[in-house]
């Protein structure tokens, strides 16, 4: 055989079928040179020598060119993939639907998530409620001019609809029953359900009967803060809606009170914050500390359901914030009733 | 309430400038929604006298000679214009609040030289029907009335329902002045003379009328009133209708209690507070006839046993006893009534009256006599030289002295969280009028709230007060920090669920819409969703008469929006909201309509139901949850394309396509649905260990008839297969040759696994056996 002229077979293999081919031939169980090597044993022992040499010289010379074209040939394989696969990586991929939650979601997640670092827990209450919870236990009895402050939605109440008090129990039959117009009714019910100490959050929907227009809807969303315990003070109230101001508007975010009316809490106030970026303050809620009549209202009812009274003695602060008004003020947002028009390039928008 | 500053200034000589009071109110607790300048009217407007009207043949508008130190002749069509009054004459150069220059110009033949003006065309006030009337000897003829008029700044204010006291005047000076202002007493009094009474007074309802004044003057003119309280009434809010009126609506803006002055020659006997009887009847001021009720209370003229009805107590006045032009003598009514009978009757008749409003919030019940004087002493300056007013007046008294509240000083530290001295809190009760006494024991104090502050009932009030007075500013900021009470401690649960839920569901590429609560009957018929169960009693509108029984309405209502919106699809729509059924439930549901996975250049996933069903089924494993569906028809849903859902083996909801009857009434494309109720149940949680020994896989296929849902064999297979079947999976769904018509092949991959050793091809071939056995017993065969 001639080397020279297998080394060039072997330089020259156009694919790895070819090039396997010649190992075969070569190197092979039954190839030339392996034939070679097992014929050595007939020849003289010198010339065995010699020639055992050269084969293995070319034997090694063989592999040597195999390795090295193979190499050579799985790099051009690559390269013919790596081309073959290419693809024009600009073009847009499948479009996986990318959901979202609502704004209105997005702002009560962010304000519960202020609460909770400040220890509340969130709960939420029903939509339907009695007149009892919604107004009465809230020292608005009826003819209280503190209900023309709130233009309500009164609902039928019958068969078969339940309306569940705080204890799983009926309360159809305590007076009529509107669509919450604030969620301050959570107030009663949880303290009737729970023992102070606690700190609480509600969110929830709220509905007025109001003309809608840009600033008004008829359903929107508050969140409803309360704090009962011992020896709760109008301070902690302070403190906790600054903080609430700090995590809205950052480390210059602050609040300021002032005196105002709502029957449920006395003393009363309302609060606005601070907005750093355009320098101004925004009214964003009503609070103050538990009117006693609250108190006693929850005890008298804890006591009609065999449940002992815990509100003796007991303070507490309660405050109540519209959730929309922060999007629209933060958003720059023109109509509230985007909000519930529910279009999707508008919900889109937030994620 | 529209506060006058300068009216204000007469009570509080210190009162700081317009912004200053604006923040100083406030921190008291009342709200300016607005401070406004009415501006002096242009220098061309000049007060002038009506010396004669000319008609003008075959025109409605009539030729007014004026004048104005000369002699000048205007056009005008005012109802109201006659000979003798003053009026506001614009001459020509002067420039209207609407921004128009007066020229003298030829209307109807007459040169005209400018404008006689309307309160509207003077910027006092909306009322444009007639001229203001003007006392003719108030200023020299053709006077600029800017000499009189100079800028008014206004309040706006609004007033909370809890502090009546604040409806006036001096009520807001008042409370300014216990932040240490000097405050001016109102103590006008009328001279005075003795004078018979001609008519008595009667209450009949001392629960509805608890006082009631009667003050007696005559030798009136009714006229004009002069410019100034003009002015200062239309700057209120009021629109002058004449001296004697204009001077019970002064004295009721000035000092809060409201009153009404009776012709006298129509009193007879006297005035009864009385309930209406059921039909009877009285024309209002307003000149709206009423039917009353006994839930109305009355003034009515006594006549004998009988007594005629004369006005709605503490609301309005009758049409019949009214202030004429020819009235001389006056019965002068102050009264006080029960905020909720008053409330309840004007409710009843539609009727808010500045009255109304402050008799319903609580008016001063001791303020009778100062306000009824000041208004008399108003008479005598404004309604002629000869205003007699009786000394005697009656006064029929039945209201309660007002309650001492015991107040510790030590409580409002306590409850604001920042100590106030005693010395300081005590001072500031005085100073707004409290009567404090020792109590019974130290550090208690009974104080008496005055008269006027109907809100100040409990101790809390009166902490209220000091806080306010010394101001909320100062109250530090702390963090409540407490240990909650036990049963206090896994409220959130259920929130954080849903949380949970909302946010899985977007991570699956759902956007979250929020929907109305509101549905109808008819929606819910058309769309064969539940009937209602709770209607509204005042709706809105014809779509908003009850509440939603399912969410899916809202959800195709998103979705016909976004079509015809151009909305980009595909769309991913859910809502977690109430329902409203038996009972008020929280629901999820989802929307998908389109592909699921848009491919774009490229083929993508296609939409349908289970590609809706996939992404349920992620919910479910997101939530560490088991989920399957088994056929069942629901109205809305298509009859073979639906299905009960169950989470965790517990039936939730449907899932399935929109009935292509509604689709169709609709006009959607195809459109498929999943609503289930909420809570979901939540699967178990625990630790398995990960394997350790090799799996084994083997393949079956299964012929059945094609009515036997996939879900039967699959529990087949799984209950006969035993303990070690770790998976089974469905590869391929099969109809066609070689199979006998009517019958489907159902292809899986089983995987085996034991926990603790390798099972044995014997052991595996085994399980498989018994699961062949089990189906061939049904009656399925094995596809080899």
């Amino acid at each position: 055989m001639d080397l020279n002229q297998a080394l060039e077979q072997i330089g020259k293999a156009p694919t790895l079928e070819h090039l396997q081919a010649l190992k075969v031939q070569y190197l092979g169980k039954n190839g030339q040179i392996t034939q070679a090597l097992k014929s050595l044993g007939q020849l003289p022992p010198e010339a065995r020598r010699e020639r055992g040499q050269e084969l293995n010289t070319w034997k090694k010379a063989l592999e040597e060119a195999l390795q090295t074209r193979e190499k050579e040939l799985r790099q051009e394989a690559l390269k013919a993939q790596l081309e073959r696969e290419t693809l024009d990586v600009s073009l847009p991929g499948y479009a996986f639907p990318a959901g979202g939650l609502h704004l209105t979601s997005l702002i009560l997640g962010e304000l519960v998530n202020l609460f909770r670092r400040l220890g509340f827990s969130v709960v939420e209450g029903p939509e339907v409620e009695s007149e009892f919870f919604n107004f009465d236990a809230l020292n608005m009895p009826e003819w209280h001019p503190a209900r023309d402050m709130q233009d309500t939605f009164w609902v039928d109440l019958k068969p078969p609809f339940t309306l569940q008090g705080p204890l799983g129990e009926t309360v159809n039959d305590l007076g009529g029953a509107v669509l919450r117009t604030h969620t301050s009714g959570m107030q009663i019910r949880y303290m009737i359900q729970h023992t102070p100490p606690f700190r609480i959050v509600v969110p929830g929907r709220v509905f007025r009967y109001e003309q809608t227009d840009a600033s008004h809807e008829a359903m929107f969303y508050q969140l409803e803060g309360l704090v009962v315990g011992p020896n709760i003070t109008m301070a902690d109230l302070k403190g906790a809606i600054h903080e609430l101001a700090r995590g809205l508007f950052g480390k210059e975010g602050k609040a300021r009170f002032q005196p105002t009316y709502f029957p449920f809490v006395e003393p009363g106030a309302q609060f606005a914050m601070w907005w750093p970026e355009r320098g101004k303050w925004l009214e964003l809620g009503g609070a103050g500390m538990v009117h006693p009549y609250l108190f006693r209202a929850v005890d008298d009812y804890r006591a009609r359901q065999g449940l002992p009274r815990v509100y003796e003695g007991m303070t507490g602060w309660a405050f109540g914030m519209g959730v929309e008004r922060l999007a629209i003020l933060r958003y720059g947002i023109p109509d509230i009733r985007y909000f519930y028009q529910n279009r999707l390039s508008f919900l889109r928008q937030f994620r | 309430m529209k506060i006058v500053y300068s009216w204000l200034q007469e009570f509080l000589p210190e009162a700081p400038a317009p912004q200053r009071l604006e923040e100083l109110l406030a921190g008291l607790g009342l709200e300016t929604e607005s401070i406004q300048t009415l501006p002096a009217p242009h220098p061309q407007v000049v007060f002038a006298r009506v010396l004669a009207i000319e008609p003008l043949p075959g025109r409605q508008v009539r030729k007014l000679i004026l004048d104005i130190g000369q002699e000048v002749a205007v056009v005008s069509g005012a109802p109201n214009a006659r000979a003798g009054i003053g009026v506001a004459l614009a001459l020509p150069g002067a420039v209207l609040p609407d921004g128009s220059k007066l020229e003298e110009r030829r209307i109807a033949g007459v040169a005209s030289w400018g404008m006689a003006l309307s309160p509207k065309e003077l910027a006092l006030g909306e009322y444009a029907g007639g001229l203001i009337e003007l006392p003719p000897e108030a200023l020299p003829p053709g006077t600029p009335l800017a000499e009189v008029w100079g800028p008014e700044t206004v309040l706006e204010v609004e007033i909370t329902p809890n502090r009546p006291d604040w409806l006036s005047v001096y009520g807001v000076a008042r409370d300014l002045a216990a932040t240490g202002l000097t405050l001016v007493s109102p103590n006008a009094k009328p001279q005075t003379r003795s004078l018979p009474l001609p008519f008595g007074a009667w209450i009949e309802d001392p629960q509805a009328c608890d006082r009631f004044t009667l003050s007696y003057a005559r030798g009136l003119r009714v006229g004009p009133s002069p410019l100034w309280v003009q002015r200062r009434l239309f700057a209120a809010g009021m629109r002058p209708i004449s001296n004697v009126v204009d001077a019970t609506n002064y004295t009721m803006l000035e000092l809060g209690n409201p009153m009404h002055a009776f012709d006298a020659r129509y009193i007879r006997e006297g005035l009864v507070v009385r309930r209406a009887q059921p039909g009877e009847r009285l024309r209002t001021l307003d000149g709206q006839e009423r039917v009353l009720s006994p839930e109305d209370l009355l003034i009515a003229v006594k006549e004998g046993s009988q007594s005629r009805p004369a006005g709605l107590a503490g609301i309005m006045g009758g049409a019949d006893d009214e202030i004429r032009e020819d009235t001389t003598a006056i019965a002068l009514e102050v009264a006080h009534f029960d905020p909720v009978r008053i409330r309840q009757s004007a409710k009843r008749h539609g009727l808010k009256t500045e009255a109304s409003y402050r008799f319903e919030r609580g008016v001063d019940p001791d303020g009778q006599h100062r306000a009824a004087d000041r208004c008399l002493a108003l008479l005598q300056d404004w309604a002629g030289s000869g205003v007699e007013v009786a000394t005697e007046r009656i006064d029929l008294n039945h209201t309660q002295p007002p309650q001492a509240i015991p107040f510790r000083p030590t409580y409002t530290s306590r409850l604001m969280g920042m100590d106030y001295p005693e010395a300081e809190q005590l001072g500031i009760l005085q100073r707004l009028g409290c009567a404090v006494a020792p109590g019974p024991q130290s550090g208690v104090y009974l104080v008496t709230p005055p008269r006027h502050r109907v809100d100040l009932a409990i101790e809390e009030d009166l902490v209220e007060e000091v806080a306010r007075i010394v101001g909320y500013d100062q109250i530090p900021t702390t963090l409540p920090s407490f240990f909650p009470h036990p049963d206090n401690l896994e409220v959130e649960a259920p929130y954080q669920a849903l949380e949970r839920l909302k946010q899985v569901m977007a991570g699956l590429g759902f956007q979250e819409v929020i929907n109305y609560a509101w549905s109808s009957p008819e929606e819910c018929a058309l769309l064969r969703a539940p009937a209602p169960t709770i209607y509204m009693q005042n709706p809105q509108t014809p779509e908003r008469t009850a509440l939603r029984t399912a969410l899916y309405p809202g959800l195709l209502r998103n979705l016909q929006t976004a079509l015809a919106q151009g909305e980009e699809g595909p769309f991913l729509l859910f809502e977690v909201g109430h329902v409203f059924q038996a009972q008020e439930t929280p629901h999820l549901a989802a929307l998908l309509s389109g592909e699921a996975i848009p491919g774009r250049w490229q083929p993508g996933l296609a939409g349908g139901f289970f590609a809706l069903k996939g992404l349920l089924e992620a919910a479910a494993a997101h939530l560490g949850s088991t989920l399957w569906v088994e056929a069942e028809a629901t109205p809305h849903l298509h009859p073979g394309v639906s299905g009960a859902v169950y989470w965790n083996q517990r039936k939730v909801g449907y899932i399935g396509a929109l009935h292509p009857a509604i689709r169709q009434a609709l006009e959607l494309p195809p459109v498929f649905l999943w609503e289930v109720s909420l809570p979901l149940p939540s699967g178990a949680k625990g630790f398995r260990d990960v394997a350790r020994y090799p799996a084994a896989m083997r393949d079956l296929a299964v012929v059945v008839p094609e009515k036997i849902p996939y879900l039967e064999v699959e529990r087949l297979i799984r209950e006969k297969a035993g303990p070690y079947l770790e998976q089974l999976l469905v590869f391929d769904v099969y109809q066609g040759p070689p199979l006998p018509s009517g019958h489907k092949s159902l292809a899986f991959h089983l995987r085996f696994r034991h926990p603790e050793r390798t099972l044995t091809d014997l052991e595996v071939d085994g399980f498989i056996q018994q699961v062949v056995d089990g189906l061939e017993q049904k009656g399925y065969s094995i596809r080899r």
